[in-house]
C-alpha cells in the first residue's frame, strides 16, 4: 500500500503543479477547400487540425472542411503523401489551399522516445516497421514480426518450442549483464512486457537503434529501445474486423542419428529386439487456432478501439502448447473545449501453457533404436509400462513427456491513462500513469512410475510456484513549441518515477501415496513431515527516477538539430552513484534541399553521438547481504546460520555506452528507390560482471563491479526498390543486411582482471564437464570458440588432438599434447559476420504474393551432439545410439570435444511466403473487405550445419551466460514448418 | 484574489517540497535478506552467527574440495575416465598423476573453503570483540580454535598463504612463508587451549573444545618436519598423550559405529560436522562413489554418478595375507570373478565390493556395462550383473564401470537422499593412537609403539598383533584405519611415499618414481582466480 500511496502523492503534486496554468481565446469558424496542387481536384479526407490541440476535422468528399479556430491559432493540413502545410488564421475566415505531392516516405510519422516526428526530421538512427510490413503466417510473439526486418536487429529462436522465448540483439553485444535486450515501450509504458500484446493489435513498431535515439531512456537505453505503437480508433462509422487463421505445424528439422539397422550393424550394439523411430514417438502435428475481433470507430470527441485475440496454439512436442486470449481497449477522449484529451488503454492477457519438456527431444536422438516404446514385460510395472534402461543419462523419451505434467498459467493486466491538456497553441502538459500487473503459477508433478523428473526415486514429486511483478510507472511532461522565422523549435520537459516490486514462491515435495492428486494436493507429500520438502519465497524492489529533456531545432526543413538529455538514478546504484547524466546530440541537413543531385529526391545526411547506459540486473547487488546457510547443531538440536551472500560495493554504477552513428537517407529514380545506410561504433564500458575477490579482506568470494571495455561497430544497409508499378501489376523488392565487429578492449577493473585468458562455459555430463569452449580474451573478439585441434585417430580410437604448444613431454621426452591453454586453437566465432534479409512483394490483379528469406553467414556452432554422441566407444553404443551426420568415423570410439565438432552454421532460410486473394466487394454491401491467404513459414533452409539448428546461439541456453555463445545444447527443440490458412473480413 | 494566489503558491511550495523528498528517494528497502543493520541483535542472533562458521565445515563431504583433491592426490582414491563419463577436462586424472594445474577448480573450490571459513572467524570475533558480552571470550576462543583449523588445513594444502587476523583491514594479503603460518597457528592454539571447554556433551557436540584444539596442535607438530624442517616427534607425544589419558574419549569396541549412520554417540570421535539430511545437507558420498544402478540396492531417491573408487594396491594391502596377517577367508580380489583367500581384516566393511543386489536380493544388473566385441575390444569380465571388482584396467580412457572397490565407509542409508546422516569425523581418538605410536617409534620407543599399533589392530577384528614395527607396517596400517578420513596425502608426504607411481597406471609412460621427497608436488599451487584476484599474493615455487 506504502507504494502506490507515495505514486499517487507524485502525481497528485504535479497535477497541482499543472492546473496552476490557464488559458482563454476568442473562436471563430473557418471554411475552405484542399486541392491537389498538381491537378486541381479536391482532396477528400485530408486532415485539419488546430495546432497544440487535439481538435481537429477531415475534409468531405470534394475537399471542404470547416473548424472552429481562433485568431491566434495556427492550422495544420495534412494527407498522406503529401507535404503538410500550416496556415495561421489570423483575420481570415476562408482558408484554401493545395497541398502538393510528398516525396517518398519523408512524411511518414516515426514514433521516438516520448514523441513523434516526420522521418524527413529523424537526426538519429530510427527504424519503422509498419503492420503492412510485418511478417506473415502464424505470429504468436510480437518479436516475430520484426524477425529479419531490420538492420542490425537480430531476433532469433532456436528450436520450435511454442512456449520459447526469442533472443533479441541490436547492434552486438553492448551489455554482458541480464538486460543484453532492447528496452520495450508500449504505447510509452516503459518497460511493459510484450506478452501483453497481441500481434494483430500492432499499428507500428519503431526500433531506436543509435545512442543519441535511446539517450531519452538513459540506464536502459543501451540495448537499443523497440517501440510499440496498437491500434486505436478513427473518426468515422464504426469497423468491425475478423482475421482467422488455422495452421498445422510439423517437424522440419532433426539431426542424422543411425537407423535400427545401421545401429544392430555396429560392433558391441545392444540389440533390445524391437524397432522405433523415436523421432516421430516423441512428435506429432501441431494444429493452431488464431481468432481475433476489432471494433473501432469514433466521433467528434472520442475514438475507440476493442479488440479480442484468441490463440489455441499446440507445439509439435508431446503435451506443449498454450491457449492465450487477450482483450484490449483503446479510448480517447476530448474535454475541455478540446483542449484537454484524455487516453485509456487497458489490456488483460491470460494464458494456459503446457510445457512439454525438452529433454524428450535430448533423449529421443540418443535413444536406442532397437528398444520398444513399452516394455513389452507387463511383471515390469515400476515405470508406468514403458521400457527404461538403468544407465546414465538416459530416459525413455516418450515417457518423459507423457508422464511428467508441466503446467503454467499467465495473467497479464496493463492499464494506463494519459491526460493532455493544451495551455496555448504552443505549450502543452500531460500526466501519464500507467500500472502494469502479471501473476504467473506454475504446477508440475512427475508421477512415482516417470523415472525422469524425479518422480520414481522420490516416489511422486509435485511443484508449484508463484510470481508475481508489478510496474508502476508515473511521468509528466511538457512540450513548447517555438517558431522563428525559418527556425523551427520543439521542446519537450519531463520526469519520470518508476517502481517495481517482484515476489514469488516455490513448493516442492515428494512421497505420495497415490499419483491421483498430481500438484493439486501438496500437502498430502510425506516430504512435509520428513522434513524433505523445499519452500521458498522471495521479494524485491527497485525504482527509477528520471528527469529529461530534448531541444529540436529545424531550419526549413535543411539543417536539423537535436538534442537530448535523461538524467536519472536508480535504487540499483551504489551509494556513490545514485545517479547518471545521459547526453546526445544529433545533427542532419537535407542535401537535397541545397543542392541538384540527378535522379536523387530527397538525401539526408546525418550524424549523432548519444551516451545510454544499463543499469544491473538485479536489485541490491550494491549492498552487503546475509543469507541463509544451512544450520549450525547448538546444544543439541540445529539452529539456522545466516552467512554473507553478497559484498557491499557503494562505487556500483550503470555500464555506459557511448555511441557514434552517421547516416544516409535518401530516394531516388522518381520514388522508386529508397533507402537507408547507417555506420555505427559504440564502447560500452563498466560492465556489471562478477569477478573473483580475495577473501579476505572481502567477505564474498565475488563481487559484482564495473568492468572493461567492449567496442562494437557495424554497417546497416536498407534498401527498398519498386520495380514494377504497373496499376495492375506491382513488384516491389526490399533487401537488408547488417555486419558487426567485436572488441574486448578489456576485461580488468584495477587491479582486478579475469586473466589474459578466460574460458566460460562447460560441455557437461557425462564426462565432459570442465571442459573449456568459449574462451574470452582481452584485445579480442567477443565469441571465440576454442578447443583442441583434432588431427587423427589413435588405435584406442581416441582422438589425436594436435601438439601446438610442445613444453609438454612423455617419459621419452616426446612432446604430447597437455590438454592445457597452450594447445587450444580458435575454431569458430559465435557472432556472424553478416545478417540479411530479403524480401518480394508482388501485386497482380487481386493475388498477392510475398516471400521473404533471411539468414546469417560468417558463424560458427558448437555441435554438442555430435560431441557427445558421434562416436562408437563401447558404452556410447551399448547405451545410446549413434549420431551419424555426414561427418561420421567410424573409428571415432571416445567422446572428447575437439575441432571437428564446430561446425560452420552459414544459412539462409524462407521465413514466410504467403499468397492472397483480395475479393472484389461490390460498393454499398454491408461487407468492405475479404482477402483469403495460404502462408508458410521456414519451410526450407539451405545450410551445411549438421546439428538441430543453424540460428545464431547469443547465449548459452543452458544458463544465459551472454559470454558463452556460440554453442546448440543438447535439448535443443526441433525445428517447425507451420502451414497457415487465413481469412481477412472487414465491415 | 490575493488569498487565492497565496493558496496557490502555498500548495506549489507543499507539492515541490514533497517531491523533493519523496519522488526522488533512491534508498533500497530488502524484504527477503538481512543487511548488517537488522542482524546481530539478540542472543539467538549471536548463536547463529557463531553457526555460520561452523556451517562453512560443510563443504567437506561433496565432490571438488578439500577432500577430494587430498584423497585423490594420495593412493587411496581415483576416479577413472570410463569411457565418455568422469573425463571432464583432466582435472580428476591431472590430481592423480600429479600434474597439478593452477586452473584446477577443485584447487580454487579449496581456496574458497577454506578463507571463506577464516574470514568467517575474523568477522564474528570482530563481531563479539565490538559486543563484549558475557559470552564474547568464550565465543571469541571458540573462533580463534576453529580458524586454526582452516589455517591447518590451508598450511597443509597451499602451504605459503596469507595469515589474516584483522577483519577491518581493506588490503589485500601478501603470502606467508610455510613456517611463519605454522607458528601462527600454534601460538594461536598455545593461547586459546587453556581457556575452551573440556566438557563432551550435547554441548560441546560438533564444536570446539581443548581436545580438538590438541588435536591440531599434535598434528602440527607431527608434521613439524614436513611444514618447517624441523622435528617435534617430542611434542606430538606429548599433545597426543594428554588426549589419550585426560580426554573423556574411548576407543568405540565398533569401528564401524563411528561412521553408521546415527554416529552421534560414538564415544571416539573427537570433532566431526553434523550432517543431516534434513538440517544439513551436502555429503553425498554416496552419489560420488556408487554406481549408476546401485540406486536400486539402496533404494536412493537419486543416481549415483559412478566416480570415486579405491586404488587396487591400497584395497590389496588389508587383504594380503603376508602384510596385514590375520584370520584367512574368502574374500574378494582382483576381477572378482569368485572369491579367494586372503585376511579378513574387520576393517573391509570401508568398501562395497563384488556382485551387487537389488534391496529385495535379486540381480542386479547394468545393462550400459562394456561387452567384449567382434573387433576385439576387452570389455568388462563379469558382464552385465554388477560386481565391483578391485581390479582397475587402467586411468583413462577405457576406465571399466564396475572396476574398483567403492567407498562404503559411512553406512548408506536404504531410501536415502543424495544428502547423507551421518556425522562427518574430523577427528577421533584412533589417529591419535597412531600419532603417539609414529611419535614413539620415530623416537626410538619401538615397544610402546607397537603396543599401541596392536590395540588399533585388535579392535579392528581379524587380525593378528604385528610383531616388529616398521615405516612401512606403521604406515600401511594408519592407511588400513584411517581410509578416506583425510589424512593419506598428508602422511604419505611424512613417510616420503607421496612422489611414488603407485600403481601401474598412475605412472603410465612416466618415470617409476614421479618426484622426490621434498618436491614442490608437496603443495598445491595457489589457484589462478586468486592469484589474478589479488596481486599481492605470489604463487607457490615451481608452479609458475
Amino acid at each position: 500500500m506504502k507504494k502506490q500511496g507515495l505514486l499517487i502523492l507524485c502525481f497528485f503534486s504535479l497535477l497541482a503543479f499543472s492546473l496552476s496554468f490557464s488559458a482563454n481565446a476568442q473562436q471563430a469558424r473557418i471554411t475552405g477547400k484542399i486541392t491537389d496542387a498538381g491537378t486541381g481536384e479536391g482532396i477528400p479526407g485530408a486532415s485539419v487540425l488546430v495546432k497544440g490541440t487535439t481538435r481537429g476535422t477531415v475534409s468531405d468528399l470534394d475537399g471542404n472542411y470547416s473548424i472552429e479556430a481562433s485568431s491566434t491559432d495556427v492550422l495544420v493540413f495534412s494527407f498522406i503523401g503529401y507535404t503538410t502545410v500550416e496556415e495561421t488564421v489570423g483575420n481570415k475566415t476562408s482558408i484554401n489551399l493545395s497541398l502538393s505531392e510528398s516525396i517518398q516516405g519523408l512524411n511518414e510519422v516515426v514514433v521516438v522516445g516520448y514523441g513523434t516526428q516526420e522521418k524527413k526530421e529523424i537526426t538519429s538512427a530510427v527504424a519503422s516497421i509498419k503492420a503492412e510490413d510485418f511478417n506473415q503466417g502464424t505470429v504468436n510473439d510480437p518479436r516475430q514480426l520484426l524477425q529479419g526486418k531490420v538492420a542490425g536487429l537480430n531476433i532469433s529462436r532456436p528450436g520450435g518450442n511454442p512456449n520459447g522465448g526469442f533472443n533479441i540483439r541490436l547492434r552486438g553485444i553492448s551489455s554482458f549483464g541480464a538486460n543484453a535486450e532492447p528496452l520495450i515501450v508500449i504505447d510509452g509504458v516503459i518497460g511493459a512486457s510484450l506478452s501483453t500484446v497481441d500481434p494483430n493489435d500492432i499499428e507500428t513498431m519503431d526500433v531506436l537503434k543509435d545512442g543519441s535515439a535511446a539517450a531519452i531512456y538513459g540506464t536502459r537505453g543501451s540495448s537499443g529501445v523497440i517501440l510499440v505503437t496498437t491500434k486505436s480508433g478513427k473518426k468515422g462509422k464504426a469497423v468491425v474486423e475478423y482475421s482467422g487463421t488455422a495452421a498445422t505445424e510439423n517437424v522440419a528439422r532433426t539431426i542424422n542419428v543411425m537407423t535400427a539397422d545401421e545401429y544392430r550393424a555396429l560392433p558391441g550394439s545392444n540389440d533390445l529386439g524391437s524397432e522405433t523411430d523415436w523421432f516421430d514417438a516423441v512428435t506429432k502435428t501441431g494444429v493452431s487456432f488464431v481468432n481475433n475481433l476489432s471494433i473501432s470507430g469514433g466521433n467528434e470527441g472520442t475514438s475507440y478501439r476493442m479488440s479480442l485475440n484468441s490463440r489455441n496454439v499446440d507445439g509439435v512436442g508431446i503435451n506443449s502448447g498454450f491457449d492465450q486470449l487477450n482483450a484490449r481497449l483503446n479510448l480517447t477522449q476530448r474535454a475541455l473545449k478540446d483542449k484537454a484529451l484524455f487516453t485509456v488503454t487497458i489490456s488483460n492477457t491470460t494464458a494456459d501453457r503446457e510445457f512439454g519438456n525438452d529433454n524428450s527431444f535430448r533423449y529421443a536422438i540418443i535413444t536406442n533404436p532397437t528398444l520398444p516404446i513399452y516394455d513389452p514385460n507387463p511383471q515390469s510395472p515400476d515405470f508406468g509400462g514403458y521400457s527404461e534402461r538403468d544407465i546414465f543419462d538416459w530416459f525413455n523419451p516418450v515417457s518423459i513427456a507423457e508422464q511428467n505434467i508441466n503446467d503454467g498459467r499467465e495473467s497479464r493486466l496493463l492499464a494506463s491513462i494519459r491526460g493532455e491538456y493544451n495551455f496555448t497553441n504552443n505549450f502543452k502538459a500531460a500526466v501519464f500513469y500507467a500500472s502494469q500487473r502479471e501473476t504467473f503459477w506454475n504446477g508440475s508433478y512427475s508421477p512415482k512410475t516417470a523415472k525422469f523428473g524425479g518422480g520414481f526415486g522420490r516416489k511422486g514429486l509435485a511443484t508449484i510456484q508463484n510470481r508475481e511483478s508489478l510496474n508502476d510507472l508515473f511521468e509528466a511532461t511538457f512540450n513548447y513549441d517555438k517558431s522563428v522565422g525559418k527556425l523551427d523549435m520543439a521542446f519537450l520537459g519531463g520526469y519520470s518515477y518508476q517502481e517495481f516490486f517482484n515476489q514469488g514462491d516455490f513448493t516442492q515435495a515428494g512421497n505420495f501415496l497415490t499419483d491421483a492428486f498430481t500438484y493439486n494436493n501438496i500437502g498430502a507429500a510425506l516430504d512435509f513431515a520428513n522434513g524433505l520438502a523445499t519452500v521458498t519465497s522471495f521479494a524485491n524492489e527497485n525504482k527509477l527516477v528520471a528527469f529529461f529533456g530534448r531541444a529540436n531545432f529545424n531550419i526549413d526543413d535543411t539543417y536539423l538539430l537535436s538534442i537530448s538529455s535523461r538524467y536519472e538514478g536508480s535504487t540499483r546504484f551504489g551509494e556513490n552513484n545514485k545517479w547518471g547524466l545521459f547526453p546526445a546530440v544529433s545533427a542532419g541537413v537535407n542535401v537535397a534541399n541545397l543542392v541538384d543531385i540527378p535522379k536523387v529526391d530527397a538525401m539526408k545526411v546525418r550524424a549523432s553521438f548519444g551516451r545510454t547506459g544499463t543499469q544491473p540486473g538485479e536489485s541490491y547487488i550494491s549492498l552487503l547481504r546475509y543469507g541463509r546457510q544451512g544450520n549450525f547443531f547448538y546444544n543439541g538440536a540445529f539452529v539456522p546460520s545466516f552467512g554473507p551472500v553478497s559484498n557491499n560495493n557503494p562505487d556500483l554504477s550503470w555500464e555506459t555506452k557511448d555511441e557514434f552513428n552517421i547516416g544516409l537517407d535518401f530516394v531516388a529514380f522518381n520514388n522508386r528507390l529508397d533507402g537507408t545506410i547507417d555506420y555505427f561504433t559504440r564502447v560500452t564500458s563498466g560492465m556489471i560482471l562478477p569477478i573473483n575477490v580475495p577473501v579476505p579482506p572481502n567477505l564474498f568470494p565475488t563481487t559484482l563491479l564495473n568492468i572493461g571495455e567492449v567496442e562494437n561497430s557495424g554497417l546497416e544497409v536498407l534498401l527498398n526498390y519498386k520495380a514494377i508499378q504497373k496499376s495492375d501489376f506491382k513488384w516491389s523488392v526490399g533487401v537488408n543486411f547488417s555486419t558487426l565487429a567485436t572488441n574486448l578492449r578489456s576485461l580488468s577493473a584495477g587491479d582486478l582482471s579475469f586473466g589474459a585468458v578466460n574460458y566460460r562455459s562447460n560441455f557437461g555430463s557425462p564426462g565432459q564437464n570442465l571442459t573449456q569452449l568459449i574462451r574470452v580474451q582481452e584485445n579480442g573478439p567477443l565469441g571465440q570458440i576454442w578447443g583442441p585441434i583434432q588431427i587423427g585417430v589413435d588405435e584406442k580410437g581416441a582422438p589425436i588432438m594436435k601438439v601446438i604448444d610442445g613444453t609438454a613431454k612423455d617419459a621419452n621426452g616426446n612432446p604430447v599434447y597437455c590438454n592445457c591453454d597452450a594447445d587450444r586453437a580458435q575454431l569458430g566465432t559465435a557472432y556472424p559476420t553478416i545478417n540479411f534479409g530479403i524480401n518480394n512483394n508482388f501485386n497482380y490483379k487481386n493475388w498477392d504474393f510475398n516471400f521473404f528469406f533471411r539468414g546469417s553467414l560468417g558463424h560458427s556452432l558448437i555441435n554438442s551432439y555430435r560431441g557427445f554422441y558421434e562416436n562408437t566407444e563401447s558404452t556410447t553404443v551399448q547405451n545410446w545410439n549413434v549420431v551419424k551426420t555426414k561427418y561420421f568415423d567410424p573409428n571415432i570410439k571416445k567422446a572428447e570435444y575437439n575441432s571437428s565438432h564446430v561446425e560452420k552454421a552459414d544459412f539462409m532460410i524462407l521465413d514466410n511466403a504467403t499468397i492472397g486473394y483480395n475479393f472484389n466487394v461490390k460498393q454499398g454491401k454491408s461487407i468492405g473487405k475479404i482477402r483469403t491467404f495460404l502462408s508458410v513459414q521456414t519451410p526450407f533452409m539451405f545450410t551445411g550445419y549438421t546439428g538441430v539448428d543453424p540460428s545464431v546461439r547469443y547465449q548459452d541456453p543452458e544458463n544465459g551466460d551472454p559470454l558463452a555463445p556460440g554453442i546448440e545444447r543438447r535439448a535443443t527443440y526441433f525445428t517447425t514448418t507451420i502451414t497457415t490458412l487465413g481469412l481477412n473480413l472487414s465491415f | 484574489m490575493k488569498k487565492t494566489i497565496n493558496f496557490k503558491y502555498f500548495l506549489i511550495g507543499l507539492g515541490l517540497t514533497y517531491f523533493a523528498s519523496s519522488c526522488v528517494d533512491l534508498e533500497e528497502e530488502v524484504y527477503s535478506q538481512i543487511t548488517s543493520d537488522n542482524f546481530f541483535k539478540t542472543d539467538e542472533e549471536f548463536i547463529s552467527a557463531l553457526g555460520g562458521a561452523y556451517s562453512s565445515l560443510g563443504g567437506l563431504g561433496n565432490h571438488s574440495g578439500l577432500w577430494s583433491i587430498n584423497e585423490i592426490a594420495s593412493d587411496e582414491i581415483v576416479v577413472s575416465h570410463k569411457g565418455g563419463d568422469w573425463f571432464d577436462g583432466g582435472v580428476l586424472l591431472q590430481l592423480h598423476q600429479h600434474e597439478f594445474q593452477k586452473d584446477n577448480p577443485f584447487l580454487n573450490n579449496t581456496w574458497n573453503f577454506l578463507f571463506g571459513g577464516i574470514n568467517t572467524c575474523n568477522r564474528l570475533i570482530y563481531s563479539f570483540e565490538q559486543l563484549n558480552n558475557a559470552n564474547s571470550p568464550a565465543y571469541i576462543a571458540e573462533l580463534r580454535a576453529l580458524r586454526a583449523l582452516y589455517y591447518y588445513w590451508a598450511l597443509d594444502a597451499f602451504g605459503n598463504v596469507p595469515i589474516v587476523t584483522d577483519f577491518t583491514s581493506t588490503e589485500k594479503p601478501g603470502n606467508s612463508t610455510r613456517k611463519q603460518v605454522y607458528d601462527f597457528v600454534l601460538k594461536e592454539l598455545n593461547e586459546i587451549i587453556p581457556l575452551l571447554s573440556t566438557k563432551r556433551d550435547g554441548t560441546t557436540y560438533g564444536r570446539m573444545t581443548r581436545w580438538s584444539a590438541l588435536t591440531i596442535r599434535m598434528k602440527l607438530y607431527l608434521n613439524a618436519e614436513v611444514y618447517t624442517g624441523t622435528p617435534q616427534w617430542t611434542l606430538a607425544a606429548t599433545d597426543a598423550s594428554t588426549i589419550i589419558n585426560s580426554g573423556p574419549y574411548t576407543l568405540n569396541p565398533s569401528y564401524q559405529a563411528n561412521f553408521a549412520i546415527n554416529n552421534a554417540g560414538s564415544p571416539e570421535n573427537i570433532f566431526v560436522y553434523p550432517y543431516d539430511k534434513v538440517f544439513a545437507g551436502g555429503f553425498n558420498w554416496v552419489q560420488m562413489t556408487l554406481h549408476i544402478v546401485s540406486q536400486s540396492t539402496f533404494n536412493l531417491t537419486d543416481q549415483p554418478w559412478n566416480g570415486y573408487q579405491t586404488v587396487e594396491e591400497f584395497y590389496n594391502s588389508y587383504v594380503d595375507p603376508v602384510k596385514n596377517p590375520g584370520t584367512q577367508g574368502p574374500v574378494w580380489k582382483g576381477l572378482a570373478m569368485e572369491q579367494s583367500t586372503g585376511t579378513v581384516d574387520g576393517r573391509l566393511t570401508n568398501f562395497l565390493v563384488g556382485p551387487q543386489k537389488k534391496a529385495d536380493g535379486s540381480v542386479l544388473v547394468d545393462p550400459g556395462v562394456e561387452v567384449t566385441d567382434p573387433t576385439g575390444i576387452k570389455g568388462d569380465p563379469n558382464g552385465p550383473p554388477l560386481t565391483f571388482m578391485p581390479f582397475l584396467n587402467e586411468i583413462s580412457p577405457g576406465g571399466l564401470r564396475q572396476a574398483g572397490a567403492r567407498i562404503a565407509k559411512y553406512e548408506f542409508e536404504r531410501g536415502g537422499t543424495p544428502n547423507m546422516s551421518n556425522d562427518f569425523v574430523i577427528f577421533r581418538l584412533s589417529d591419535v593412537i597412531l600419532s603417539l605410536a609414529e611419535a614413539n617409534f620415530r623416537l626410538g620407543k619401538t615397544t610402546e609403539a607397537l603396543a599401541l599399533v596392536n590395540q588399533i589392530r585388535a579392535r579392528a577384528g581379524g587380525l593378528q598383533p604385528f610383531n616388529t614395527l616398521t615405516a612401512d607396517n606403521l604406515l600401511a596400517e594408519r592407511g588400513r584405519e584411517m581410509y578416506v578420513e583425510m589424512t593419506r596425502r598428508q602422511d604419505l608426504i611424512r613417510f616420503k611415499k607421496y612422489g611414488d607411481a603407485w600403481w601401474p597406471f598412475a605412472g603410465m609412460n612416466r618415470p617409476k618414481k614421479v618426484h622426490a621427497p621434498g618436491s614442490f608436488l608437496e603443495i598445491f599451487p595457489i589457484p589462478q582466480p586468486q592469484i589474478l584476484a589479488n596481486t599481492n599474493l605470489k604463487q607457490n615455487p615451481g608452479y609458475n
